[in-house]
């Protein structure tokens, strides 16, 4: 599932609700059907993972140790990784193309390379959800279709469920299975790809004039 | 990595039983080497055998507990403000307690009653509680770390303008010690004061060992951290009064001492080149024993007789790793 819509409109604040980050401000946020303040928060971590936009703070660690956080929730008290741990570890750093830096200092490599580490430390946490805020955003051509094509792999084989905010909308509408088009806070229009990015949809939501969507979109 | 790490576990431990050899075999009295080693084993019954017993390993005892739990206390709360200039002396928390502690020392001398050793520290720790109340409530209002700083170090002068005052006019019989306690120093120690430090600091670092899990996904950031599962305020709240705790015990006993707590956890980080919490807690511990035990020395022998107060030597060698721990963190945030 896609999120789309104007900066500001209030996709982050959709997802940080959702993960529990920010105080919801009305409704019920449930997780598998129950209602999320009634799951432990381990038991909520082994259930979802997120990637956000804030800056990761991660000082002195290498991309494998940042990796091998998102096994914490599986872990016992003392956090020490086991063979299975060290698997999933290194099943994430493969599936995301991280492999080449995964012992670089993580603040040492590029934006775009910290959202594919990023993207393994939440794949790498098992989750049955994930949230994505904005994850590619920072990457270049070649890194935006793989990981939306592993995305698309793990939602498919693993049946992980993705709720992800983007906007890139030529991508969001070859890869969604279903988009929620948020502005001003609420939600503007929800539904199948085909129904939403249309140009009226899309104009409306972005607030775009006709001419000019034209000339930008010429398909 | 592996590599690394050992070889700075074997660097610190080998000088941590280096500077306990030089303690307790260097000082005023002339004992030799061989016979301070002679004493230690066996034992003796003359005056060689209690400086020995009753003044240098009290004092070495405390430089290395009080040491590795100033060095912690500083690791806890640069964890807490993800901040590596955060510490307890810089942030007033030493002379919040220093503070508290002079009260119930005059209090106890007007009134002739001895003092436990339970009571300095708990004393100790309301005073460090109180002046960390006072900087996160300011912290709560101000994001800058700088703005912190320079408010800890105001509370920090209040304080020590305040314990001045009450060291200056209480009875000049009843505090032979605390001026110099006022100031720093590890003597005057005696078996009660580091067999109670030694409690206080060994359950203060084995619950900072036992948070070693929580602390290393809080490095990622609050958002990741709670993601992950951690429960983000007892963490918060825990590292606070861990710390606190810590740094009470030394100020009780020692007084308030600078710059080890922000220095130590600096040159471990740098040296192992990881921040991860298994291997830095111990290390950080290790790291404030070797460096306090090696200031103490140089306090005491450098200009014998006279003896220097602690914190101008851990100054001394302290405070340029703090301005190259602020410097460096400069250069990340760019």
């Amino acid at each position: 599932m896609t999120v789309i819509g104007p900066n500001g409109s209030g996709k982050s604040t959709l997802l940080k609700t959702l993960a529990g980050t920010l105080k919801k401000r009305g409704g019920t946020v449930l997780i598998n059907g129950r209602g999320a303040e009634r799951i432990t928060p381990n038991e909520r971590a082994k259930q979802l993972a997120v990637m956000l936009t804030e800056r990761v703070g991660a000082e002195l660690m290498t991309c494998r140790e940042v990796v091998e956080t998102g096994r914490y929730p599986h872990t016992g008290r003392l956090g020490r990784l086991t063979q299975n741990d060290k698997r999933a570890v290194d099943k994430a750093i493969f599936a995301t193309e991280t492999a080449d830096f995964a012992d670089t200092d993580f603040s040492q490599i590029s934006d775009g390379q910290r959202q594919r580490v990023m993207l393994a430390k939440a794949i790498c946490q098992e989750p049955k959800i994930l949230l994505l805020d904005e994850p590619t955003s920072y990457l270049d051509i070649h890194h935006k279709i793989a990981f939306l094509e592993t995305l698309r792999a793990l939602v498919n084989d693993e049946k992980i469920a993705a709720v992800v905010s983007i906007h890139e909308l030529d991508m969001a509408r070859i890869i969604s299975d279903y988009t929620i088009c948020i502005k001003n806070g609420g939600i503007f229009k929800a539904g199948a790809p085909p129904d939403i990015f249309t140009p009226d949809v899309l104009c409306g939501l972005f607030g775009l004039p006709r001419d000019l969507y034209a000339q930008y979109f010429k398909n | 990595m592996k590599l690394r790490y050992a070889a700075v576990f074997t660097v610190l431990s080998a000088a941590l039983l280096a500077a306990l050899y030089l303690n307790l075999t260097i000082g005023g009295a002339d004992i030799s080497p061989a016979e301070a080693l002679k004493i230690l084993f066996r034992g003796g019954a003359d005056t060689a055998s209690d400086i020995i017993m009753k003044i240098r390993v009290p004092r070495a005892m405390a430089a290395l507990i009080l040491g590795g739990a100033l060095s912690l206390s500083g690791y806890l709360l640069q964890t807490f403000f993800r901040n590596p200039i955060a510490g307890p002396f810089v942030l007033g928390v030493s002379s919040g307690a220093k503070l508290t502690v002079a009260l119930i020392m005059v209090a106890a001398a007007e009134s002739r009653a001895a003092l436990t050793s339970g009571a300095l520290i708990s004393a100790a720790f309301i005073g460090s509680l109180a002046s960390l109340a006072l900087v996160l409530t300011v912290s709560r209002s101000v994001g800058s770390m700088s703005t912190l700083v320079v408010c800890g170090v105001m509370i920090g002068y209040i304080c020590s303008a305040m314990t001045d005052f009450v060291v200056t006019f209480a009875a000049d019989s009843d505090i032979v010690n605390l001026r110099s306690w006022s100031l720093g120093t590890f003597s005057g120690m005696n078996m009660d004061n580091v067999r109670a430090s030694a409690v206080v600091t060994a359950s203060g670092l084995a619950l900072t060992l036992l948070l070693a899990k929580p602390i290393g996904a809080y490095r990622l950031g609050e958002s990741y951290a709670q993601n992950l599962g951690v429960r983000i305020k007892p963490l918060r709240a825990a590292l606070i009064l861990l710390s606190g705790l810590l740094s009470a015990c030394v100020t009780a006993f020692a007084g308030p001492i600078s710059f080890v707590g922000i220095a130590v956890p600096h040159i471990v980080r740098t040296a192992l080149k990881t921040s991860k919490p298994v291997v830095l807690i111990p290390s950080c511990f290790l790291g404030g024993s070797v460096f306090c035990m090696l200031c103490d020395l140089i306090s005491r022998t450098a200009f014998a007789p006279t003896e220097l107060s602690i914190s101008t030597v851990t100054a001394i060698f302290g405070a340029p790793a703090v301005i190259a721990a602020m410097l460096r963190q400069r250069r990340d945030r760019v």
